[in-house]
């Protein structure tokens, strides 16, 4: 009976949908966006868009055919068709789930079957990640097609955006069903979900900021060390010069030090002091991210990890390796433009601290938060009175 | 008559101190068509809800179909029509009774033959393709009777089930009910229209602010109100009055504020001729004589009115700590 009830649920939540016109609508989004995927291409002579190549270095010599639409997967198609604009549209389509779900005289019917409440509310809450699933699959398997036919490679791998943006889908969706439950509204529920997954931005762009902040200064630290060493040989050589030549040296005699200067070194090389002051500042720096870092990531360490979560799908689909030439070419054109692209060890070392992270971790805390609000849904469905 | 429903001491208090069942006692016999009563509020859908495990009672002893009442496998032998449901629109007729039929665990092949045959019966074949958006309120009555017949239950609970229904549609009701009954099933109702359930009930209670003011047969509820009237064209006096009951020693006046009338409790006509012949010879012009007996309406609103507040609509609040 189990499964006959589950089916039913099942199909009557595609019916649901399908009445919306929304499952069809995303749908064909998916395809239009998989026709855009399609039409985008890279050969021996540069970019091409449908029949029009821009020559250029941007091309085949530089990054090979499979690893340009492995990319164009990973930097648009999954964070921002699937994770942004495709998942707004499936909040759309199933936020109504649970608020229609326990509305008055549509409960009543449901209840009254042989059916247990909380597998009632799971199977709905499963049936609105169903519809994603599907969603997500389409562009999956058309940017699969897109990955074999164009470029020859038959990438299995691009089937595991299907469970990791399910997954980051569910954590959202749980949200907006414990809203749906709390307000019974549609409306409401769509809105503070939206609002929280902002706030799940927010946390993770301020985290990424005290991060990067602390990583900086941790690196003016290390540094800094070397940089008045550097300063105190200078002028200690200084120093040594002015004696041989029987000048005076201050500190030294009757030369006094001038006011607020701790040494003769400092007196003799200025820029001693400033590398001094750096490394203080850095210290103190360091402190104040440290403590910012610790509180955004113990913020961040309940919540769930949205943006981690897609990231897994960057760690597993693509090497360093097929995308060298790519980096080696960026890093060309900004020396030969002049541009500074900044201490490379500060990206690597923020990097660093992301991929410490495990999948355990990311996925683990991410379902425990998502676990318990669906714990806390299905103990306020069984309870309630309707 | 084996029990199909049988609780005691049923308690539903809400939060915010809304006391809707103050210890409601019920018992319906297998194979009968039962009607509950009550004004609005009275905790009639409160009951059934309790029943269904829609809402979990304060206190509740009891059985339903010979489980204990919240076991949730007894229901897949129940069939219920809610008061104001809301099925969805985006379903067909036919869809929303395979829908129903297999969340109640009723096989595919036998869900497909029977919401053919329900559609047949409640009227709605023509329309089994049409969504349920575009059907009137009786038409979603009907197909919502059908719903609740899906899984051949044992026992159908039906609240309000002419709501919105037209008197040709009611008495396509009433027969299919009759015809439930007939088969051995038994009939739940919960209705406002008293007339309606006086034509198809064997028995009903009176329900009053969560409280089961009466139950029992309608013959059992009306006994010692029905009687032989006689009415005059002008009031007949206390002398006249006195005279009359002299003569009819061991059958009891019953009480009427009509001044015109005298009812007499009795079913016997042979009994209450002699009082003609006094009123006749005491001057008093006989305007119409015959046998009386309350109607469902009557003794509804004796119920209701005989409980303090009980015409008010609503369940009763209780203040703050205090307990009823």
């Amino acid at each position: 009976m189990i499964l006959m009830q589950t089916k039913a649920m099942f199909i009557d939540a595609y019916r649901e949908l399908n009445a919306k016109k929304l499952f069809w609508i995303t749908l064909g989004l998916n395809l239009f966006a998989v026709i855009i995927f399609a039409s985008l291409g890279i050969n021996e002579r540069g970019f091409s868009i449908l029949f029009w190549t821009f020559e250029g270095r941007f091309n085949t010599s530089v990054l090979s055919e499979a690893a340009f639409y492995k990319l164009e997967f990973l930097t648009w198609g999954v964070p921002w068709w699937l994770s942004k604009l495709a998942t707004t549209l499936a909040l759309i389509s199933t936020a109504s789930i649970i608020p229609d779900l326990v509305s008055g005289g549509t409960i009543e019917p449901q209840l009254s079957k042989p059916i247990g409440r909380v597998r009632l509310f799971l199977t709905k809450y499963l049936t609105g990640l169903l519809f994603v699933a599907v969603q997500i699959f389409v562009f999956s398997f058309g940017s699969f097609l897109v990955l074999g036919i164009r470029a020859g490679s038959w990438e299995f791998g691009l089937f595991l955006a299907v469970p990791i943006v399910l997954a980051f889908f569910s954590y959202i969706f749980a949200f907006c069903a414990f809203m749906g439950l709390l307000t019974r509204s549609t409306i409401a529920a769509l809105l503070l979900t939206m609002l929280f997954w902002f706030t799940l931005f927010v946390v993770h762009t301020g985290e990424g900021i005290m991060i990067f902040q602390r990583e900086e200064a941790a690196l003016r630290m290390e540094d800094g060390p070397e940089k008045i060493a550097a300063q105190e040989r200078f002028a200690t050589r200084r120093i040594e010069q002015l004696r041989e030549q029987g000048r005076p040296i201050p500190g030294e005699g009757d030369e006094p030090l001038p006011e607020g200067i701790p040494d003769a070194l400092q007196a003799i090389n200025p820029t001693l002091g400033s590398a001094r002051e750096e490394l203080a500042s850095a210290e103190t720096a360091y402190e104040t991210w440290s403590t910012w870092a610790r509180v955004t990531s113990g913020l961040k360490f309940v919540l769930p990890k949205t943006q981690e979560t897609i990231g897994l799908l960057e760690r597993n689909l693509i090497s360093e390796d097929e995308v060298s030439g790519l980096t080696d070419m960026i890093e060309q054109m900004n020396q030969e433009g002049g541009g500074n692209s900044g201490d490379p060890r500060l990206g690597e070392r923020v990097e660093a601290v992301y991929d410490a992270r495990s999948i355990g971790w990311i996925l683990g805390t991410s379902f425990v938060f998502e676990g318990v609000l669906l714990g806390v849904c299905c103990l306020i469905f069984a309870r309630r009175d309707f | 008559m084996e029990a199909v429903i049988d609780v005691r001491g049923v308690e539903k208090m809400y939060k915010g101190r809304v006391h809707a069942l103050r210890g409601v006692d019920l018992k319906v016999g297998s194979g009968e068509i039962f009607g509950l009563l009550g004004p609005n509020g009275a905790g009639k859908s409160t009951l059934v809800k309790v029943l269904l495990t829609v809402i979990r009672a304060t206190k509740c002893e009891g059985s339903l179909l010979g489980a204990k009442v919240g076991d949730k496998s007894v229901l897949s032998q129940v069939g219920y029509l809610p008061e104001h449901h809301n099925f969805p629109k985006y379903l067909t007729s036919r869809q929303l009774l395979r829908h129903f039929g297999a969340m109640a665990g009723v096989d595919r092949s036998v869900r497909n033959s029977k919401a053919e045959e329900l559609l047949e019966l409640v009227g709605m074949k023509d329309w089994s393709d049409s969504k349920l958006g575009s059907y009137s309120k009786g038409m979603r009555q009907r197909v919502g009777i059908a719903q609740a017949l899906m899984n051949d239950p044992k026992l159908v609970i039906l609240d309000e089930p002419t709501d919105g229904v037209d008197p040709i549609g009611r008495k396509d009701i009433r027969e299919i009910l009759t015809r439930l009954k007939d088969e051995g099933r038994t009939v739940f109702l919960n209705s406002h229209l008293l007339s309606e359930l006086e034509m198809v009930c064997d028995r009903v209670a009176i329900m009053v602010h969560g409280l089961m003011r009466q139950q029992g047969t309608i013959e059992e509820l009306t006994d010692g109100q029905s009687g032989y009237a006689i009415r005059a064209t002008t009031a007949i006096g206390s002398d006249v009055r006195s005279t009359v009951q002299a003569k009819l020693q061991g059958v009891d006046a019953i009480e009427t504020k009509d001044p015109t009338e005298l009812v007499f409790a009795t079913s016997d006509a042979e009994v209450v001729q002699p009082v003609i012949d006094t009123l006749r010879s005491q001057g008093v012009s006989i305007k119409a004589f015959g046998f009386r007996r309350p109607s469902l309406e009557d003794l509804f609103v004796k119920a209701v009115q005989e409980h303090p507040g009980g015409a008010t609509p609503g369940a009763q609040r209780n203040k703050k700590g205090a307990r009823s």
